[in-house]
């Protein structure tokens, strides 16, 4: 792929409930900000990608509506919807375009309002003969792998406790952050109400109202525009066949992302993750998944998740540090939750991520994931 | 240098009213004819573009249904929610920025499952416009009708348009009794929604690759409240040709089109259409008929590709371009176009 760079992040700050903006508003505060950060005005940006997931909001074809927000009028603009990987999935529609020598500017914006809708109804997306009866929504999907994962490799409840723990430390230092406690505890999370067995509630990720900008140029405008752009050094998608029961261990093995993290790294030149890597935004639903996909991304081999977190490897200071913005599970606006990933990745090599600023951090790997173990990966560098 | 684009295959179900079968069902026939045409397997794919909608097809990430079909287990997918056409011209920056060679194309929509007239109104300004309870047919006839309110010719122009794209089933003044649906929008001038897939492979051509290719695309999206908008012409459309001709190198000129394949859904249309492309009479537009007959939202961008590019096997004059058009939203607020040129062998 022809080389394009991120030249700017926007983000609003994420909340439970955003009833101080409409919908299109929410989106015109992380595009602005993204272009405020970028420096470029509106009239500069070339096409406008949004990313959501209409039935969150019962909406169709909301880009009709919000996309002015987006700084859309008269512009080329298109949605992409893909689930949870609707965020990373638009960024990498973003650097296409850019790469494609069509557009040089590109502006990429995933929003959410939760609020507005009926999460659960929107998640009634698994298969209406075989699979709905069985499992919907995110929750019963995930407590079924949950169960299997622990049982198969020794992973305890502290250990994803641990996860929760970290998760909201770092997003004590993220001005954007939905949910954010410095002095949460294991205790904490292990006293928490069981959601569906062994998921607790501070396991799991919130419905949040938020919206996050990325700007996307191509090589050449990047480089005037920007002393340190984040170049886009590998970026993959992978999907997967609609069944829960068709493929064993399907959550726990994420055929997907193994697949989809290998040809980043390949294309990247990253042999060892852990090592090379200086920082991780992986879409982590669920405290138990970013201790799978600990392994499943080769930070650690099969079973040495639990270490990798009990020994603070993960840890902001930490050899690799996963999600120093608090994550998923400190703020989770579907549609944006992808973009937030690659905005926080992003402003860690541009070195405009503030208090939770990994020190010179060089290359850094994104996740996105969606129910259907759907997989988005890419590779951010400070060289093109 | 960027590649070349080729249109190497073309697939699509007969659109009718209601397909009994599956929206899976449905697109594989689209996706095997496709493949098929270009003479591949899924295995050949690099990537796949879709376009759907959930909200019409009533089940978050609508997509799902179709991965398998598709061909993109394991693969890369994006999901457009536009018209079809849009997932072309995606599609096309794929290959051009050189991340993807051979990406298949397929768009769907099943409008039978639901009350899809109803559905449209989700889609509109839910602060100030969804109340009132207009849907994209309302927003159309409020459009028809500032142009007929100027024009005292136009309904009996729109229905003789109207009994030209229905073959003769219907004589103009047969239109011109249909009933109102929409005033002045007649029945007989309303294209009818049903259901179906379309699918087509596009390919960076290369020796031994034919097919017409992907000059230019080019898309906009005009503002969505129809009162600040200029609904006496398809300014949107004009701001997406010039993209596209700039795309295809015909900076500052309108190239002449041999072939217009629009997606026109109302006679009134058809003119706005006419007009923002400027076309003459030497273009030939929608020899197949068009959408009138029937048309599958979502889809139908992508089956004006579908008929241009049958028109280039059919006829194979040297440089011959074609325009191919595609719509979104109430009063068209989305417009893509594709330019395609001669077939090349």
């Amino acid at each position: 792929m022809r080389p394009a760079a991120i030249i700017g992040t926007g983000q609003t700050d994420h909340a439970k409930s955003r009833d101080d903006v409409s919908q299109p508003e929410l989106v015109r505060e992380a595009a602005s900000r993204a272009l405020a950060d970028a420096g470029l005005r509106p009239s500069e940006v070339d096409a406008i990608i949004i990313g959501n997931m209409e039935m969150f909001e019962g909406r169709a074809l909301p880009e009709l509506w919000v996309g002015e927000g987006g700084f859309a009028n008269r512009k080329p603009c298109l949605k992409i919807a893909t689930g949870g990987t609707s965020g990373t999935s638009s960024c990498i529609a973003g650097f296409h375009q850019a790469a494609s020598g069509v557009f040089d500017i590109v502006l990429v914006v995933g929003f959410e309002k939760h609020s507005e809708g009926q999460t659960q109804t929107g998640m009634a997306l698994t298969d209406p003969f075989w699979d709905r009866g069985v499992a919907s929504g995110a929750l019963g999907n995930f407590a079924l792998s949950i169960s299997q994962y622990m049982a198969e490799r020794g992973v305890t409840p502290e250990q994803a406790a641990r996860v929760a723990v970290k998760s909201r430390r770092n997003a004590a230092k993220n001005p954007h952050a939905h949910l954010k406690d410095a002095n949460a505890t294991v205790a904490d999370v292990l006293a928490s109400k069981v959601l569906a067995h062994p998921v607790r509630l501070m396991d799991m990720c919130p419905q949040s109202d938020g919206a996050a900008a990325i700007v996307v140029a191509s090589a050449e405008r990047a480089k005037k525009l920007c002393s340190r752009p984040a170049w886009v050094k590998a970026a993959t998608t992978r999907h997967e066949q609609p069944y829960i029961g068709d493929i064993d261990r399907r959550l726990l093995s994420m055929r997907t992302l193994r697949d989809a993290s290998r040809s980043v790294y390949a294309t990247a030149g990253i042999r060892e993750p852990l090592k090379q890597l200086d920082v991780a935004e992986i879409y982590e639903p669920v405290t138990y998944a970013e201790l799978a996909w600990y392994e499943i991304l080769g930070f650690c081999s099969e079973g040495q998740a639990g270490r990798l977190i009990e020994d603070g490897v993960t840890e902001i200071g930490g050899e690799l540090p996963v999600n120093p913005s608090g994550g998923v599970l400190c703020a989770n606006p579907v549609g944006a939750t992808g973009v937030i990933r690659v905005a926080e990745a992003a402003s860690q090599i541009l070195g405009r991520a503030g208090a939770h600023q990994i020190e010179g951090a060089k290359t850094a790997l994104v996740t996105g994931y969606g129910v259907y173990a759907w997989a988005d990966a890419m590779i951010l560098g400070s060289e093109p | 240098m960027r590649p070349d684009i080729v249109v190497a295959g073309i697939g699509e179900t007969t659109p009718v009213p209601a397909d009994s079968r599956s929206i899976p069902e449905m697109v594989l026939e689209a996706v095997e004819a496709a493949l098929a045409d270009a003479g591949i397997g899924h295995r050949d794919l690099d990537a796949v573009t879709t376009a759907s909608v959930d909200m019409f097809d009533g089940i978050t990430a609508s997509n799902i249904a179709v991965t398998e079909v598709v061909g993109a287990v394991m693969k890369p997918e994006a999901r457009i929610s536009a018209d079809g056409l849009t997932a072309v011209a995606h599609a096309a920056c794929q290959i051009w920025s050189g991340a993807y060679e051979t990406v298949l194309v397929a768009a769907h929509a099943k409008t039978s499952i639901a009350p899809h007239r109803d559905l449209t109104q989700w889609a509109l300004d839910p602060i100030h416009v969804q109340p009132l309870g207009v849907d994209f047919l309302t927003c159309a006839g409020l459009q028809a009708r500032l142009l007929a309110d100027r024009d005292p010719g136009a309904e009996r122009r729109w229905a003789e348009i109207a009994a030209k794209r229905r073959g003769g089933a219907m004589s103009p003044d047969r239109i011109l009794a249909s009933p109102l649906v929409a005033s002045p929008l007649r029945l007989g001038m309303c294209a009818v929604p049903g259901d179906g897939a379309s699918a087509v492979v596009l390919r960076a051509k290369k020796k031994g690759i034919g097919g017409p290719i992907l000059a230019g695309i080019g898309y906009d999206l005009e503002p969505h409240a129809l009162g600040d908008r200029d609904l006496t012409r398809w300014s949107g459309l004009e701001r997406a040709l010039d993209r596209a001709g700039k795309t295809a190198g015909f900076e500052g000129r309108r190239p002449h089109f041999d072939l217009a394949e629009p997606s026109c859904l109302f006679p009134h249309e058809e003119e706005l259409f006419v007009a923002a492309a400027d076309l003459d009479e030497m273009t030939e537009i929608s020899p197949d008929g068009g959408l009138l007959a029937g048309y599958i939202p979502i889809v139908a961008g992508l089956s004006r590709m579908t008929s241009a590019t049958r028109y280039f096997r059919r006829n194979r004059k040297a440089g011959a371009l074609a325009l191919v058009h595609g719509t979104w939203g109430p009063a068209a607020q989305g417009q893509v176009v594709a330019i395609l040129g001669g077939a090349a062998s």
